[in-house]
């Protein structure tokens, strides 16, 4: 299946439930936004517009500085840590603490993304209560 | 006297605490601000703050932590 058709099956809500695992994996999150590849925020902790155009800037310079699209960007500044990945479609944001590890981060960011691009509900590495 | 076994042991576990602690205080000090991209096929650059791409790179960041501060 296209990523275009997958991304466009996400529903807000199986984003709000990855965006909490998430959080609640990530002792280091400050902030974190899953957006479709349209840039729309399907999911995101606060201002959901500011999300949206800030998300788009960054992608967008990354995409340019490459000369391709960028798949994974890390800054690491004196502020706090950005990490953003794209995959299947879809996109996720995660601003950190300074020192997270960058491995851990984008591992999980990736996971959450291939869950729901598999119709998941992001928590693919959680044991299911329903899962006999 | 030979020390006991277990003070051998505990001396040996606080020293590489020690070494750890003071890896990670010497890692703390000597981080500088980064911008690194990754592209598919595992191709990477990382971009320096005075270059232009990377001055644009940490404008967008710095928003970015700005959003998540607001979000918090």
């Amino acid at each position: 299946m296209p990523d275009d058709d997958i991304a466009e099956q996400i529903s807000p809500a199986a984003a709000e439930g990855a965006l909490a695992y998430l959080t609640e994996m990530s002792p280091d999150l400050r902030g974190a936004a899953i957006l479709a590849r349209d840039g729309g925020v399907l999911a995101g902790s606060g201002d959901a517009e500011r999300w949206r155009d800030d998300a788009a800037a960054l992608f967008e310079i990354a995409d340019r500085a490459g000369g391709e699209p960028v798949e994974q960007v890390h800054v690491g500044t004196e502020q706090g840590e950005v990490f953003a990945l794209r995959h299947a479609g879809l996109a996720a944001i995660a601003v950190t603490e300074r020192f997270a590890l960058s491995s851990l981060t984008f591992f999980d960011l990736r996971s959450i993304l291939r869950d729901l691009a598999a119709g998941g509900d992001g928590r693919a590495g959680e044991a299911r209560p329903d899962a006999a | 006297m030979p020390p006991k076994p277990h003070r051998v042991l505990l001396d040996r576990v606080s020293g590489y605490a020690d070494e750890a602690a003071a890896y990670m205080r010497r890692r703390r000090a000597a981080r500088k601000p980064f911008a690194r991209l990754y592209y598919a096929g595992g191709r990477a650059e990382d971009h320096a703050t005075d270059s232009s791409a990377g001055g644009e790179l940490f404008v967008a960041a710095g928003r970015l932590i700005e959003v998540a501060g607001k979000g918090s």
